[in-house]
């Protein structure tokens, strides 16, 4: 080959390099693979044997390989530049010779580590006025020197490569903030529970009797909402919506909410304002779920119309009232109480039955009894409810005390029909005989005489036991 | 892209390595550590022959001058052959045409004797 056609081939071949090389740099390959690649390419063009390129650390004027070739493992080398050494690189802004008496001696120290690794050139790594990173080689393999024309190219090489070095230093300190925020954020999570926990705690602690009770509520209410096809994100609203459904108490007078005996028109009023305090306090929280203030105020509302604090029928309570309402009672029922000793499990489902479209939806307690079912069976995958209860359940006497339970799987077609004309009679009935108690309620105290409502010792029917849920 | 160096023939102390069609990405350094294990085995000649390479960028001469350089360490000898024009032109750009013998086929290059030619062409 003439000189001329080497010449020739010489560009050819370097602006093919260039060319991949900025191929590589925007790569979506793994930035130690793109560096590596670029390396080995300034090396191919300039035939070197030996070679690295260096990025800044932490910018304290430290530089770290990050690839390496024909050096071995110099992973411990570091080239600490002096501010006046990175000023005076960045001004030159073209490639350093190094050794064979060339003027390197600005570089310090600097120059003392890269004479021990063989460097003959250095070219900087700048974006703007920062000094990224530095490219050492080796003298080429042919042993000529290098030109000028040398020198151009591999500054515009060293300018794809910096290109490279800042897109990846921009997307680490993207990624680093984003790691931060993201501990910052599950920390304030874990705060968040833990607040929420030890308000559960403090409600439950003005009553000796109902300790576990708000727990007891978010677990239950949570299981059933899954069962029920809620979202995760709806699960974990009614989750916590559980935990502070009776945060109103925190304002009634523990001698209220702890005593035995019936309650005088003026506790009973005290201690039904609860749910209404309790949407005031909540409220007031910007919760990331949606509906804990009104799930709250409507926790003892009844589907019949009967409940309180606003009286609403079945459909107008929202539906995690509806399932509170259900889980809270049914807990209120299977545990001790200053009044009453608990109802058995079997007991506590009579009531539900017995209440069936009066106090609590058929549409809640149908997926309850399902849960249940399936705990009982261990078809669930996280028993909740049956765990927590004081008693052993098995399949079989299950199945005995939900016998005849109201539903679509219990109850045939004709049977279905004659149930659903007791069921409206009933509801009728049921529906006057709140209405005239409401009506009497109202003109004494203003508040519903049924709601307040004492239990004997041992109750027996759901007005007795549910009324007392308080 | 040359991948895996699946070719390869033992004759003797001497081992002639095929590489694939390109040597053009860090993939290619596998032949660096092919050249060092048969050092490592004892063998002193090595031929790499290119007559199935279509083409050498700048990573595959970085990763050559490897294998070269690995040979010098070692006191060994190192021939190509079978190089294509195009490959031949690029060895002649970055120099390495004057630093290593090159033959046109591999037989040529197996009939060259470590001690006759070695220690001259590197
Ligand atoms: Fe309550």
């Amino acid at each position: 080959m003439s000189e001329t056609e080497l010449s020739l081939e010489r560009l050819l071949f370097n602006l093919n390099t260039l060319a991949e090389l900025g191929e590589e740099i925007t790569s979506p390959k793994d930035f130690t693979r793109v560096v590596k690649s670029s390396l080995y390419m300034v090396m191919g063009t300039f035939s070197s044997s030996k070679g690295a390129i260096f990025q800044h650390e932490n910018g304290n004027g430290s530089y770290i390989p990050i690839a390496s070739k024909g050096l071995g493992d110099i992973g411990g080398l570091r080239l600490k530049l002096a501010p006046e050494t990175i000023a005076e690189l960045l001004k030159r802004r073209e490639p350093v010779e190094l050794g064979g008496g060339k003027d390197a001696g600005f570089l310090g120290a600097a120059g003392e580590t890269l004479e021990k690794i063989d460097a003959k050139v250095l070219a900087c790594l700048t974006v703007k006025d920062e000094l990224l990173g530095l490219i050492a080689i080796n003298g080429k393999f042919s042993g000529e020197p290098f030109t000028l024309y040398d020198h151009q190219l591999l500054s515009v090489m060293s300018q794809h490569i910096s290109f490279s070095l800042h897109s990846h230093s921009l997307l680490m300190k993207l990624m680093h903030k984003y790691t931060e925020n993201k501990g910052l954020y599950e920390n304030l999570r874990r705060i968040y529970y833990d607040t929420i926990h030890a308000f559960a705690a403090a409600i439950d602690a003005k009553d000796s009797y109902t300790r576990g009770h708000s727990h007891r509520v978010s677990a239950y209410s949570a299981a059933l909402a899954r069962e029920m096809g809620w979202s995760n994100e709806e699960v974990e609203g009614i989750r916590i919506a559980g935990l502070l459904h009776d945060i109103g108490k925190i304002t009634v007078d523990k001698t209220i909410i702890n005593k035995a005996s019936p309650l005088t028109s003026y506790e009973c009023r005290e201690l039904n304002s609860h749910p209404v305090i309790g949407y005031e306090i909540l409220s007031k929280i910007k919760f990331p779920w949606k509906g804990i203030p009104m799930m709250t105020r409507n926790h003892h509302e009844k589907v019949d119309g009967t409940g309180y604090p606003d009286r609403l029928r079945k459909s107008e309570i929202p539906i995690g009232a509806r399932i509170m309402a259900l889980v809270d009672a049914f807990d209120a029922m299977t545990t001790d109480r200053p009044y009453r000793p608990k109802l058995s499990f079997k007991e506590a489902i009579c009531e539900v039955r017995e209440n069936w479209n009066r106090q609590f939806d058929p549409e809640v307690i149908q997926p309850f009894i399902s849960v249940i079912r399936k705990e009982v069976r261990r078809e669930a995958d996280n028993p909740t409810i049956v765990p927590l209860l004081q008693e052993e359940l098995d399949a079989v006497s299950l199945n005995r005390i939900l016998e005849g339970f109201p539903g679509p799987r219990s109850a045939s077609r004709p049977c279905r029909w004659i149930s659903r004309v007791l069921k409206n009679t009933c509801q009728a009935i049921h529906g006057w005989i709140a209405e005239l108690q409401r009506l009497c309620g109202l003109n004494k105290n203003g508040v519903f005489s049924s709601s307040c409502k004492r239990p004997n010792q041992n109750p027996r029917t759901l007005r007795e036991a549910a009324h007392i849920v308080r | 892209m040359v991948k895996r160096y699946r070719n390869f023939k033992e004759l003797g102390d001497t081992v002639v390595l095929y590489p694939d069609d390109y040597i053009n990405d860090i993939e290619g350094e596998k032949l660096e550590d092919l050249c060092a294990n048969y050092l490592d085995r004892g063998f002193r000649k090595i031929v790499v022959d290119f007559s199935e390479t279509e083409l050498v960028n700048s990573i595959g001469v970085s990763i050559l001058i490897g294998v070269i350089e690995k040979v010098r360490e070692r006191d060994a000898n190192i021939y190509f052959s079978g190089l294509k024009r195009v490959n031949y032109d690029i060895f002649s750009i970055v120099g390495l045409t004057k630093h290593i013998r090159i033959f046109e086929t591999e037989e040529d290059a197996l009939g060259i004797g470590p001690k006759t030619a070695g220690q001259a062409v590197l």
